[in-house]
């Protein structure tokens, strides 16, 4: 506007655009004040919304039935037999209880590139907790990559629902926060946890497998699935965070599967040539035995995986497998 | 005096106007780009009698997790673009199932790197491709920047052919934008080289962070196999101070000095361990031996690739 037009502008004019200028300040001002948060947004989650992973799944230990080693190429028949040695179903099951099965469900990729956990071993081992009398199985993961075409393609979904099981894919709601106690990284952090909180036992299922970043995804790495968020960024740290997961969770037994080795090009894997066949099967209730078991399985040493001193160190296990005096046959 | 406040009222409209023209750019800017985008599947590489069976799913650096876990980044350190998977199933047999996976790895040497890293074992190369292979249940190839795997999921003869006619219409149909070749590779001698055995290591070569770019072959001499690497430097004192550094970092590690009978290799021989290192540069390359059982095995696979790199020196240091 230029000097010549103001001074077209009479005293009314002036008034009224004065009044016009102010009501528009005091609108502005109203609703800024009406959305103002005081208190700014909250950093992460209110800890009494925090919750400890459940604590209560393992059995009492009897001397030199912790860990069972059995050659055989039949899924079946060598984990029936691994846990008919250290005690049988009975042991770990009881009558009215309600069983989670975590098996490894990582990837939507069908059961011949053993990716995942194998169906006809997550199928027997909820057979095994019916015939105990269990009142329910539920069967879940937590994938990142679309739950439903994991649990469909790996062929857990329909083996574990035609074994009785009840296969649970991961919700928003099934998801709190918590905080490990003596833990680095798992500070605050989403858990998939509601299909946990209402179980009795825990079972961990996994297959032996090469991890490019881990050197190794055995029964440890398989509770990385527990995690939710971007999970991702504990790659960086790759060690800790595993070692961490058995300080986490406390299965009631873990069955390490290496019927056939992911040998290479893990944990995805894609071709056959990938896989070895090993003909073993480990059961346990100390997943890090297990695990240091099962890396001379893939042809490494307890010393190349870090992860497994660091989990020892932490009272999460031994590495020291030999001590618990396996068990072991062949069927 | 009514001119000056007529020119001034067209002026405030011109300005209007053109504020409102811009607001509304920015409008029609903000609805195109938040418009539902049809996105482009990879249908346009079926083969003949299939179909898709799921949607194309793509993923940047940032996702790429989702869908390979672990392996990430080993994609992701190589330079990854981005990846566009979709499955395929038979159309007469719907158990009959392929995914095809496109990483877009930018450059061809990245897409040959994360190739040949992950390369199995005792496969068979495809015939009339520079980089291709199959299992019995998979095929992996590159193709300018793209690396790109089809997996079966199950060893069928019929999955197989489908992917071979994937593997056609993707060299006949897919653009590319880097076509330049990997050059390095001319470098290595032919002779006693293992077919397919080259790969490329773009950082930390054999668990040293001053070795990138490496290109890795193995030879087989009288039944033993023993592997020769090259990098192209710079220029000929980068190269020598990588050599340095990495002979270095051997010593460091416990290797010794070793005798040798060839002039130019002398102070170049290393004992590691009881197998043979031998790291020189020439020109601007970077080249060596790495953990070879025989001494002699691994000074005349060295002298064989000085030779052969000594003219492409010569003709890098000309240009």
């Amino acid at each position: 506007m230029t000097e010549q037009n103001d001074k077209k502008i009479d005293r009314r004019k002036f008034l009224a655009r004065a009044g016009k200028a102010g009501i528009s300040i005091a609108a502005a001002g109203t609703i800024a004040s009406l959305v103002y948060d005081s208190k700014g947004p909250k950093p992460g989650i209110d800890t009494e919304e925090l919750v400890n992973f459940p604590a209560h799944f393992s059995v009492p230990a009897i001397a030199d039935k912790t860990m069972s080693i059995v050659q055989g190429p039949d899924r079946v028949k060598t984990v029936n037999k691994a846990i008919e040695l250290l005690g049988g179903i009975e042991r770990f099951v009881k009558p009215g209880e309600t069983v989670a099965i975590k098996p490894n469900v990582a990837f939507a990729s069908p059961p011949m590139l053993g990716a995942t956990a194998h169906p006809d071993l997550v199928a027997e081992v909820v057979r095994l907790c019916h015939k105990a009398g269990a009142k329910q199985v539920v069967v879940t993961d937590n994938p990142i990559n679309d739950p439903a075409s994991c649990f469909t393609l790996s062929g857990i979904r329909k083996a574990a629902s035609q074994a009785g099981a009840k296969v649970i894919l991961p919700k928003d709601h099934h998801f709190k926060h918590t905080n490990l106690e003596r833990g680095k990284l798992i500070k605050n952090w989403p858990i998939f946890f509601e299909p946990f909180a209402k179980a009795d036992k825990l079972i961990g299922i996994a297959p032996v497998k090469h991890h490019h970043r881990a050197g190794a995804s055995m029964s440890m790495k398989n509770w990385y699935g527990i995690l939710g968020g971007r999970r991702n960024i504990f790659h960086q740290d790759i060690n800790t965070i595993i070692a961490e997961l058995p300080m986490m969770v406390k299965p009631t037994l873990v069955i390490l599967d290496g019927t056939e080795v992911m040998m290479t090009n893990g944990p995805t894997g894609g071709s056959l040539a990938d896989l070895k066949r090993a003909n073993t099967l480990i059961a346990s209730t100390d997943c890090v035995a297990a695990d240091a078991y099962g890396c001379s399985l893939l042809n490494l040493k307890v010393s190349d995986l870090p992860y497994l001193t660091k989990a020892q160190v932490a009272g999460a296990g031994t590495t020291d497998y030999e001590s618990l005096k396996p068990v072991s046959s062949k069927v | 005096m009514d001119s000056v406040p007529g020119r001034a009222k067209r002026l405030e409209s011109a300005i209007s106007i053109c504020l409102l023209a811009i607001l509304f750019l920015i409008a029609v800017g903000v609805f195109i780009k938040q418009m539902p985008k049809q996105k482009k599947d990879l249908s346009f590489l079926l083969p003949y009698g299939f179909k898709t069976l799921s949607e194309i799913e793509v993923y940047n650096s940032g996702n790429l997790y989702e869908k390979i876990n672990g392996k990430a980044p080993l994609y992701i350190d190589a330079g990854f673009k981005k990846l566009s998977t979709q499955r395929f199933a038979s159309q007469a047999d719907e158990n009959l199932v392929m995914e095809l996976y496109l990483f877009d790895m930018a450059r061809a040497r990245n897409a040959f790197s994360v190739y040949s890293v992950q390369k199995r074992p005792e496969v068979e190369n495809l015939p009339d491709m520079e980089f291709a292979y199959k299992t019995s249940n998979a095929l992996y190839l590159t193709h300018g920047e793209y690396y790109i795997e089809l997996v079966g999921f199950s060893e069928s003869d019929e999955l197989l052919a489908a992917m071979a006619e994937v593997t056609r219409k993707i060299r006949t149909n897919l653009a590319v934008h880097d076509d330049t070749g990997i050059p390095e590779i001319e470098y290595l001698p032919q002779d006693n080289l293992v077919p397919g055995s080259i790969k490329l290591y773009l950082t930390s070569a054999f668990g040293f962070e001053g070795l990138t770019d490496i290109f890795a072959a193995k030879y087989e001499f009288n039944g033993e196999t023993i592997t020769a690497f090259l990098s192209k430097r710079p220029g000929p004192r980068d190269a020598e101070t990588v050599a340095e550094s990495y002979r270095n970092f051997l010593r460091e590690n416990g290797a010794t000095a070793r005798k040798t009978d060839n002039k130019t290799l002398e102070g170049k021989v290393l004992d590691f361990y009881d197998t043979t290192e031998i790291v020189l540069s020439i020109g601007p390359f970077v080249i060596g031996i790495h953990e070879a059982e025989n001494q002699q095995s691994a000074e005349n696979l060295a002298v064989m690739l000085i030779n052969k790199l000594s003219g492409a020196a010569k003709a890098v240091n000309n240009d």
